[in-house]
C-alpha cells in the first residue's frame, strides 16, 4: 500500500501518463501498419500491370511470328523483329518490381524461355520457311510454338496472380490489425479516464477524511479547546506528520495557557496580599504610634515625678525602636524581590543580641515567662549586626504574639559541628502541617488573621533571606505544645568587611 | 481602706502592654484596674469581678474583643457594664462595636484626656 499522499499522486499521474502512452502508441502502430499494408497493394497492382503488358508483348510476339510465317515479307519480317525486341523492357521492369527472390528467378526463367522462343523456335522456324514454307507450316511445329507461348503466359500469370493474392491478403491482414488496435485504442481512451477517476477518488480519500479531522481539530483549538487530539499513530504519511506537528502544537498552546493562568493567579494573589499588607501597616503602625503620641500627651499635659516621667519616656523610647523597625521591615520588601542583598558583615558576639532583644520584648510583654540558654562563653559569627538582630526581633515577636498570655518563651545559642544555632521556643499552636511550606513566604499569615494576631507576613519571609544571604539555614519544628524557630550561621561563613576589597561588600 | 474599695474598678484588656500602659497613666489614680492581654484572662477576671467600665482592645489573641462585647451585652449581669472600644482600626469595627452594643468606640492612636474624659462620663451614670 502506498503510504504518503505524495506516493500516491505520482501513482496516478503514472496511469495517467501510461494511458497517454498507449493510446498514441496504438495509434501510431495501426497507422503505419496501414501505411505498410497500402505500398504493398500498390506495388502488387504495378506487378499486375506490368505483367499484363509483357503478357501483351507474348502475345504480339505469337501474332507478329504467325504473320511473317504466312506471308514474309519486309513488313512482317520487320514486325516480327521489333515485337522480338519490345518484351525486354516490361521483362526487366518486372525483375526489378517483382519483391520475393522467388519471383526475381522467375522473371528470368521467363526471360529465358523467351529467348528461347526467340533463338530457338521464331527465327530457325523463319529461316526454314525460306526454303520450306510446308516444313514450317506443319501442325507439329505450330504446336510447338503454340505449347512454348501457352508455358510463357501461364508463367507471367502464376507471378501476377501470386502478387495480387499476396496484396489481397496483406491488406485484409492491416485491416484486422487496424481493426483490433483501434478496439484496443478505443479500451485504452475509456479504461483511461474511469482510472483517472478512481485514483482521483482514492486521493481524496487519503486526503479528504485526514484534512477534515484536522480542520474539526482546528476548529476546537480556535475555541479555546486544548484537549483536542489527533490520531498519529496509524498513519506514516505526511498526515500523520501533521498530526504529530498538531498535536505537539496543541500541547505547548496548553502548556503556554497554564503558565499564564497560573501567572495570572500569582498575580491575583500578590495582588490580594498587597492590599491586605496595606491596611495590616496601618494597624501596625498605630498600635506604637497609639503608645508614643499618648504618653508625649502625658508628658506635655500633666504634672509628673521624675519616674513617671523615666517611665513614659521608656515607653515612648520602646515603641518608637518597635515603630523604626517595623517601617524598616516594610522597606524591606523590596530586598525580598531584589537580587543584591547588601550585608555589612563584622566578627561579633551572637549572645547579647538573642539576650537584649529576649528582655526588651519581656519588658513589653510581662505576661509572659523568659528562658535563656545562653552560655557564658562568647559565640562569635560573621555577619551583618543590623540584620542579624532583625531577625532575632521577628523571632522573638512571632513567638510573642502566637504565646498564650502566661506562656513560656524560650531562648537559647548554642555552637554545632557546622557553626551557630539559636533558637526561640514558644507554646502558641505551632505551624499546621498545610502551611509548613509557606511560612517563610512573602505575606503567608496562615491562621494569625483569623487568630486575631497583627503582623504583614513578612518577619518570616525577611528572616529566611538574611539568613539565606548569610549562607545559613532557617527552619522551625513543632513542638508538642508550640514550635521552635531555628536558625544556623556557617562558622566558616561570610568574611569580615575589614578584610574585604570595598567592591566585594555585596553576597 | 474603705475609700480603696470605692474607687471604680475598670478592667483593661489589651495585648500590648504599653497600651494598658497609658490606658492606666491616661484615667490616673482615680480608679483601680484590672489588667487581661487576652480574652480569656478578661472571662476570669469578670467572673470573679464586676468591673465599673471595660477598656476593651478588637484584634486580640483567640476571641475577639467584639466577640466578647456580644458575651457580656448578652448575658444579664454585665449587660449594662459600660465598654468602651479601642481599635487601630478605624471605621471598619466602629459601626459593628457600637451596634453590638458599645457606650463608646476611640481609635488607635487616642487623646488621653478624651479617653478619661469619655471613662468619667461613663462611670459616674
Amino acid at each position: 500500500m502506498l503510504r504518503s499522499v505524495s506516493a500516491r499522486i505520482a501513482a496516478v499521474t503514472l496511469v495517467a501518463a501510461g494511458g497517454v502512452i498507449v493510446i498514441f502508441t496504438l495509434f501510431f502502430v495501426a497507422e503505419r501498419n496501414l501505411r505498410s499494408a497500402n505500398n504493398a497493394t500498390t506495388r502488387a497492382a504495378d506487378v499486375s500491370s506490368v505483367g499484363l503488358t509483357l503478357r501483351a508483348s507474348v502475345t504480339q510476339l505469337d501474332s507478329a511470328f504467325r504473320a511473317a510465317l504466312r506471308e514474309r515479307n519486309g513488313t512482317t519480317l520487320a514486325d516480327w523483329h521489333r515485337a522480338a525486341a519490345a518484351w525486354h523492357q516490361p521483362g526487366e521492369r518486372l525483375a526489378v518490381i517483382v519483391q520475393r527472390p522467388g519471383d526475381v528467378q522467375h522473371v528470368h526463367e521467363i526471360e529465358t524461355l523467351i529467348n528461347q522462343y526467340v533463338d530457338d523456335y521464331g527465327n530457325p522456324v523463319l529461316g526454314i520457311a525460306q526454303f520450306s514454307p510446308s516444313t514450317a507450316k506443319s501442325a507439329d511445329v505450330s504446336e510447338e510454338g503454340r505449347l512454348r507461348i501457352a508455358q510463357i503466359t501461364k508463367r507471367i500469370d502464376s507471378i501476377t496472380g501470386a502478387a495480387a493474392r499476396s496484396a489481397a491478403l496483406r491488406s485484409r491482414h492491416a485491416d484486422g490489425f487496424a481493426n483490433r488496435v483501434t478496439e484496443a485504442g478505443l479500451a485504452a481512451l475509456i479504461i483511461t479516464p474511469l482510472l483517472l477517476l478512481f485514483g482521483g477518488v482514492w486521493l481524496m480519500r487519503a486526503v479528504a477524511r485526514p484534512l477534515g479531522a484536522v480542520v474539526s481539530a482546528a476548529s476546537s483549538v480556535a475555541a479555546g479547546d486544548f484537549e483536542v487530539h489527533l490520531d498519529e499513530d496509524d498513519r506514516r504519511d505526511e498526515f500523520g506528520a501533521l498530526a504529530r506537528a498538531f498535536n505537539r502544537m496543541t500541547s505547548a498552546l496548553k502548556t503556554n495557557r497554564e503558565e499564564l493562568v497560573t501567572r495570572a493567579q500569582r498575580l491575583e494573589e500578590s495582588e490580594r496580599r498587597k492590599s491586605e499588607l496595606i491596611s495590616i501597616v496601618s494597624h501596625e503602625v498605630r498600635t506604637p504610634l497609639a503608645s508614643i503620641l499618648g504618653f508625649a500627651r502625658l508628658l506635655l499635659e500633666r504634672d509628673l515625678t521624675q519616674d513617671e516621667q523615666r517611665a513614659y519616656l521608656r515607653i515612648i523610647d520602646d515603641e518608637a525602636t518597635r515603630l523604626a523597625s517595623l517601617v524598616s521591615d516594610f522597606l524591606d520588601i523590596r530586598l525580598l524581590e531584589d537580587r543584591r542583598f547588601p550585608l555589612r558583615a563584622i566578627e561579633l558576639d551572637i549572645r547579647p543580641i538573642v539576650v537584649d532583644q529576649a528582655e526588651r520584648m519581656l519588658a513589653r510583654h510581662p505576661e509572659h515567662t523568659l528562658v535563656t540558654a545562653v552560655g557564658a562563653e562568647p559565640v562569635l559569627v560573621v555577619g551583618d549586626e543590623q540584620r542579624l538582630t532583625q531577625v532575632v526581633i521577628n523571632l522573638l515577636s512571632n513567638a510573642e504574639k502566637f504565646s498564650p498570655s502566661d506562656g513560656r518563651i524560650r531562648v537559647g545559642v548554642s555552637r554545632t559541628a557546622a557553626g551557630v544555632r539559636v533558637f526561640v521556643e514558644d507554646e502558641g499552636p505551632g505551624i499546621p502541617p498545610e502551611h509548613a511550606d509557606e511560612v517563610f513566604e512573602p505575606f503567608f499569615r496562615g491562621d494569625a488573621a483569623a487568630a486575631g494576631i497583627a503582623g504583614a507576613g513578612i518577619g518570616l519571609a525577611l528572616c529566611r533571606r538574611i539568613i539565606e544571604a548569610h549562607g545559613g539555614r532557617i527552619g522551625f519544628e513543632n513542638l508538642r505544645p508550640g514550635a521552635r524557630f531555628w536558625f544556623e550561621l556557617p562558622a566558616e561563613g561570610l568574611v569580615p568587611e575589614d578584610d574585604r576589597l570595598p567592591d566585594a561588600a555585596h553576597v | 481602706m474603705a475609700a480603696e474599695t470605692l474607687r471604680p474598678l475598670i478592667l483593661i484588656c489589651d495585648d500590648e502592654r504599653p497600651l494598658r500602659e497609658l490606658v492606666k497613666a491616661a484615667l490616673g489614680g482615680a480608679y483601680r484596674y484590672e489588667e487581661a492581654a487576652d480574652t480569656l484572662e478578661a472571662e476570669r477576671i469578670l467572673e470573679q469581678d464586676r468591673p465599673a467600665l471595660v477598656v476593651l482592645d478588637v484584634m486580640l489573641p483567640g476571641k475577639s474583643g467584639l466577640e466578647l462585647l456580644e458575651e457580656l451585652r448578652g448575658r444579664p449581669e454585665t449587660a449594662d457594664i459600660p465598654v468602651v472600644i479601642i481599635s487601630a482600626w478605624h471605621g471598619e469595627y466602629e459601626v459593628t462595636a457600637l451596634g453590638s452594643g458599645a457606650n463608646a468606640f476611640l481609635g488607635k492612636p487616642f487623646d488621653p484626656a478624651e479617653l478619661a474624659d469619655t471613662v468619667e462620663r461613663l462611670v459616674a451614670a
